[in-house]
């Protein structure tokens, strides 16, 4: 059902659409915003600038867009991508590690995280510590996962591996969770 | 299901059993997975690392402000403008206008019929009955007279609609969830919008006021709306029966405000109209009286200001006895 509306909306605009492209840019600006101030560090204003030329850019080559059942990966994907790109053309003259710019690290605030857990493990005083600490693409499958809420295939192609990567990831992330948890408990931390 | 093998990650994740027994949801999936560990110790960790992946992490996503989106979407809709990428776009229609005829007309609001069978809530209007209703989400329903909803209180973004009701739709831009309308003709998906749906009649008609739907056929069709379209579409038939590209809005949403407005209306279409508002039968006395022309304003919710607005407007005389209306010329 869900994939059925996003093709209709997908299909819309690649006919030039106006409306279906403001449903479009209102239904997942918010999250590419969030996602824009991970990956850029906070950066406000090169989130916002590299949005308004993303979604631009979408537009504009709407035409030659491929048809698509569901729209979520690609708008993540290429945006991660775009944003990227911009990022490494500015830190390029100081000579970054280019390589190092492909993986996001995403960093969560306090106020990001709910006091109310689900699960009994994740009720930790050091929950955002332990979050902050994961590998970069622990950290980002948490982020796609249960932040943006998506679903594991779509992590996957977000992320750029096969679907049984993905689930491993993720299983790795909330393994090393349990695990530095039951550690600090341990030690009555 | 509950015989497969549970060895990896992967067989617990999405599995329905397993998922019950998370969320405690189902009695007899809780004693099979209590049962499972028993027999199964040294699985214990992997069962509960695929407990805490399925329950994950809360998040307090940040969301911005409604305001701050539109703002930007406006920065964004102005540089495509100045690009000259856009094709020319028909303009808006100022829908609103005829709405404020309705201010003298007091509503009579139906108590509410909630019945709680298994969490499935029901909303029932009587003849001469509106409805104002507002969803957990804040999402508005106007349900007409004679007119049902239903949906199931977890679920309340998918409603069930006999009869007609208009919909105002909270939009929920931190989830993208949708809202969905089904009748025993058409579904109508709806991204954040108002609009009309009624399906009285083996036919349902949808008319859209302000944003975007998708209209999903029972035949399996689908069919885009935009702000102004009417279309009426009977299952049974298997056909569209009438469609139009920009009709008034008050012609089809006016009854939320308490009134029916006629529009140069011959006397018998507007009183079918009035039939199935009460709960009536009609007779008419004689032809001549038929087929006069009407137009007004008429309110929905009282039937002796209804007889009297008729009768003045048309020259006829209406007698209402055991809800049959007899309707002779003067």
């Amino acid at each position: 059902m869900e994939n059925l509306s996003d093709k209709f909306i997908w299909k819309a605009l690649k006919e030039g659409d106006l409306n279906a492209f403001s449903i479009l840019f209102k239904s997942y600006y918010p999250k590419l915003y969030n996602y824009g101030l991970k990956i850029s560090n906070n950066n406000v204003q090169l989130t916002e600038d590299s949005l308004q030329d993303f979604f631009i850019y979408i537009y504009e080559h709407r035409e030659n867009l491929s048809d698509l059942e569901n729209i979520a990966p690609y708008l993540f994907t290429s945006y991660r991508r775009f944003l990227i790109k911009i990022l490494g053309k500015k830190t390029k003259t100081i000579s970054t590690n280019v390589h190092e710019l492909n993986v996001v690290d995403v960093k969560f605030n306090a106020e990001e995280i709910l006091t109310k857990q689900e699960s009994e493990t994740f009720k930790n005083k050091n929950i955002l510590k332990l979050l902050n600490n994961l590998p970069k693409r622990q950290k980002e499958a948490i982020y796609l996962k249960y932040y943006c809420e998506l679903k594991t295939t779509e992590i996957a192609v977000i992320m750029d591996v096969n679907y049984q990567s993905a689930v491993n990831t993720i299983h790795k992330a909330i393994k090393n969770l349990r695990e530095e948890i039951s550690i600090l408990q341990l030690f009555n931390i | 299901m509950k015989n497969k093998d549970y060895k990896n990650i992967e067989d617990f994740l999405g599995d329905e059993s397993f998922t019950n027994w998370v969320y405690g949801k189902n009695l007899s999936d809780t004693s099979f997975w209590e049962n499972w560990l028993e027999k199964n110790p040294t699985k214990k960790t992997i069962l509960n690392e695929a407990r805490d992946i399925t329950l994950g992490i809360k998040f307090n996503a940040q969301v911005l402000s409604d305001e701050k989106i539109d703002a930007d979407w406006l920065k964004l809709e102005a540089k495509l403008k100045t690009k000259n990428t856009i094709p020319l776009q028909k303009e808006k229609k100022n829908y609103k206008k005829h709405l404020g005829i309705a201010a003298s007309i007091v509503l009579i609001v139906a108590t509410s019929l909630v019945y709680f069978n298994s969490l499935k809530i029901t909303h029932k209007t009587k003849y001469g009955e509106i409805l104002k209703l507002r969803l957990e989400d804040g999402s508005n329903v106007i349900l007409n007279s004679n007119s049902k909803i239903s949906y199931y209180k977890d679920d309340y973004r998918k409603i069930k609609l006999s009869g007609e009701a208009f919909f105002e739709v909270e939009k929920k831009k931190a989830t993208n969830a949708k809202f969905w309308v089904t009748t025993n003709d058409l579904e109508v998906q709806v991204y954040g919008t108002s609009f009309n749906v009624n399906s009285k009649h083996q036919k349902t008609e949808v008319f859209l006021e302000e944003g975007i739907i998708l209209l999903e056929l029972k035949n399996g069709v689908s069919q885009k709306m935009n702000p102004g379209n009417f279309i009426s579409y009977s299952f049974k038939e298997d056909k569209i029966l009438h469609q139009e590209e920009s009709m008034k809005s008050s012609l089809k949403t006016s009854w939320k405000d308490g009134t029916i407005i006629f529009e140069k209306l011959l006397l018998k279409d507007a009183i079918k109209k009035i039939e199935e508002t009460y709960g009536l039968n009609a007779i008419f006395r004689d032809e001549k009286s038929k087929n006069k022309i009407i137009t007004g304003v008429v309110p929905t919710t009282n039937l002796a200001i209804c007889i009297k607005a008729i009768e003045k407007s048309v020259g006829v005389k209406i007698t209402l006895k055991n809800k049959n209306l007899i309707i002779n010329n003067k």
